[in-house]
């Protein structure tokens, strides 16, 4: 096996919300979607972001494609600073990076045929004439499975079904063949049998083209199938990472542990679950405490609950943030 | 989640081969929209009022072309010079200078139409424009240009080109069409740019981002299609107070000499007099001007109808 070259690395990214609760409030209320989050991606895998809804997972993609900026840290892209990239180079990082957003149905806009839709980024970046465009975007909808592609073209996003949106979304995010490809909740508005589908596609893009792509899911089952390694998220924190395949059969944190336990599919193959949940939640303390504290079955006082855990490197090369390791 | 493909959704498994062409996005949605306003009754009143109106624009041209003692501004019938009530010879009678009224009815039709929809268009390219770059960029931008609007809301529109109009003497129609597109766009402005606002963040305009596109690009070919609708809706509301200021300006005498305007004829019969002595003369100006602005007006509420539940629908998508 190759040695891994980084190709995206997040070091200590914070990202905090502030959110107006009223007219009168008036100071608000802060809401922290990413906690010194650091991931290296490298080039070629598919690397899965797995966290419950509201860990910040579409916080990560947002950052890194600078739909919003981060408010510490640093993101790199092949070792140049991400954030605050402009002009040129902004433009030259957004032929290498690209995202397919979570619901088909928003992010395709409605006046434009599917032949501009995946043609767009063809126009922003001036590459090719118009036979050129024309043969390339058949192309790559070809790869994307709607074929015959010219029947396409001129049919309009309401006029296909949510699978076939989905693919002409990853088809314009591939359409420049960029390096770096995240797919933010990809399926989670579509059935399960086109959502196998469309990981069969993302799986055979990576194959063809060596793209490599941050999956995010709320599914390890998804995960599983899909990627090398995975990262689990909890409020905004990196609480475990290591391969697919570890992780899940052999997970370490707490949290991990009580995702798999939330899986049905994932239950039957093992005797018991591992029971990691509380049923009641314990008290947030005041002081610095594990984000997964009052949740946390195995947690143990006067350690858990009295400062926050790190990341730890185990032999195995896996990472874990937790005090029982 | 119900979508509107559903119908086409059948048809699609047994398409066929070859390039079929497939109506564009907006054309297909005009007609949705138009069955939908075509249940409205309101509606179909202002349109074929409106429809009337075109028609007397559309004919002005031709009493003139029959007999030039017809021409509504030149035209002077030679055997009459004292203002008459309907013949057969002239169907709503003539002005105190033998001037045939039908024929200057007609005109003003024309001219109710350029005034009001060249100045509701001048209004609706500034306010579309300003209100798009006020929502997208937001900030210090977003600031000042609706601190400006809020000034040019705040000033009475026909007071301010009336004080032009005395300091700078008669004025021309066009000169006349520009201040009142200039005066009313802040309240267009206004409603794009909260439009404008909450498009900013869906998802296919954050796509068009992440893919590098301009920020041009992003307003005109992403948002504009998006806003036009209700561009248009504004649209019918600006033609209408046009027409009324543009009346309003020639009665009180600050009117372009050089233009037969409905306007333009109550001022004649209030100049010469004929107030009260000649009804065949006062009347169809004021019922044409009260009319033409109503039915402007209900196109306007019927479309609204239209946008209401779409607009909604979008927001509950979002
Ligand atoms: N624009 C925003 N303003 C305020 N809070 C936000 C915003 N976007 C996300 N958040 C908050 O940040 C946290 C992480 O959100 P997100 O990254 O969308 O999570 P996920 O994608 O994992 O569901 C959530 O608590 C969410 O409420
Ligand atoms: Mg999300």
């Amino acid at each position: 096996m190759k040695t891994p070259v980084s190709m995206l690395t997040m070091s200590d990214v914070t990202k905090v919300y502030r959110v107006k609760d009223s007219l009168l409030g008036g100071a608000g209320r802060d809401v922290v979607a990413l906690d010194r989050f650091s991931m290296t991606i490298n080039a070629g895998e598919i690397y899965g972001l797995v966290g419950e809804s509201g860990s910040g997972k579409t916080t990560v993609s947002r950052l890194i494609v600078g739909l919003e900026p981060a408010d510490g840290g640093d993101i790199r892209f092949d070792g140049t600073k991400v954030m605050g990239l402009k002009g040129r180079r902004r433009k030259n990082f957004t032929k290498q990076v690209q995202v397919i957003f979570q619901d088909p149905y928003q992010s395709l806009n409605t006046h434009f045929s599917i032949f501009e839709t995946v043609c767009e980024p063809l126009v922003i970046h001036g590459i090719g004439d118009r036979q050129f465009r024309r043969a390339r975007v058949c192309e790559i909808l070809d790869t994307t499975g709607l074929t015959p592609p010219e029947t396409y073209l001129n049919r309009y996003p309401h006029q296909l079904s949510g699978g076939q949106r989905q693919r002409v979304a990853i088809a314009r995010a591939m359409v420049l063949e960029p390096r770096f490809l995240i797919a933010d909740e990809p399926t989670s508005m579509l059935d399960a049998l086109i959502s196998f589908q469309i990981f069969r596609l993302l799986n055979h893009l990576r194959e063809s083209f060596g793209v490599a792509i941050l999956f995010i899911t709320h599914s390890l089952a998804a995960a599983r199938n899909l990627c090398d390694r995975v990262g689990v998220l909890y409020r905004g924190q990196l609480v475990e990472q290591g391969t697919a395949e570890e992780t899940i059969m052999n997970p370490l944190h707490p949290y991990t542990k009580a995702l798999l336990d939330a899986h049905p599919r994932f239950g039957s193959s093992r005797q018991k679950a591992y029971g990691v949940l509380r049923e009641t939640e314990r008290p947030i303390p005041d002081v610095d405490h594990c984000p997964f504290y009052p949740r946390c079955n195995p947690a143990m006082d006067n350690i858990c609950n009295e400062s926050t855990p790190t990341l730890k490197y185990l032999d195995s090369g896996r990472k874990v943030s937790c005090f029982l390791f | 989640m119900t979508q509107p493909f559903s119908t086409t959704q059948a048809t699609k498994d047994a398409f066929g081969g070859g390039t079929e062409r497939h109506v564009p996005y907006w054309i297909e949605r005009f007609l949705d929209g138009w069955a939908i306003y075509r249940k409205n009754v309101i509606g179909r009143i202002g349109v074929v009022l409106l429809c009337l109106f075109a028609l007397m624009a559309a004919v002005s041209y031709i009493p003139q072309w029959v007999n030039p003692i017809y021409n509504p501004m030149t035209g002077v019938d030679p055997q009459i010079s004292y203002s008459t009530g309907p013949s057969f010879r002239h169907w709503l009678g003539t002005d105190n200078i033998g001037r045939d009224l039908f024929s200057q009815l007609l005109a003003g039709a024309r001219v109710a139409f350029i005034v009001g929809i060249t100045s509701a268009l001048i209004s609706i390219l500034f306010g579309t424009t300003i209100g798009m770059v006020a929502g997208y960029y937001g900030k210090r931008t977003d600031l000042i240009l609706m601190r400006f609007a809020d000034m040019v809301m705040v000033m009475p529109t026909l007071l301010v080109v009336l004080i032009l109009s005395a300091l700078f003497g008669q004025l021309n129609i066009w000169v006349i069409v520009v201040m009142i597109a200039l005066f009313r766009w802040p309240g267009v402005a206004r409603v794009i740019r909260s439009q404008t606002m909450s498009l900013r963040h869906r998802p296919f305009v954050e796509a068009a981002i992440v893919a590098g596109a301009s920020r041009f690009r992003i307003l005109f070919r992403h948002i504009l299609p998006n806003v036009m609708p209700l561009a248009l809706l504004y649209m019918t509301f600006r033609v209408t107070s046009a027409i009324i200021i543009e009346a309003a300006l020639a009665f009180l005498g600050f009117g372009d000499p050089g233009t037969v305007s409905w306007g333009m004829m109550l001022q004649w019969v209030w100049k010469t007099g004929h107030m009260f002595q000649a009804p065949y003369w006062l009347l169809p100006p004021g019922i044409c001007i009260s009319l033409i602005t109503m039915a402007f007006y209900m196109t306007g509420r019927a479309m609204d109808d239209v946008l209401d539940p779409r607009l909604r629908e979008e927001e509950i998508k979002r």
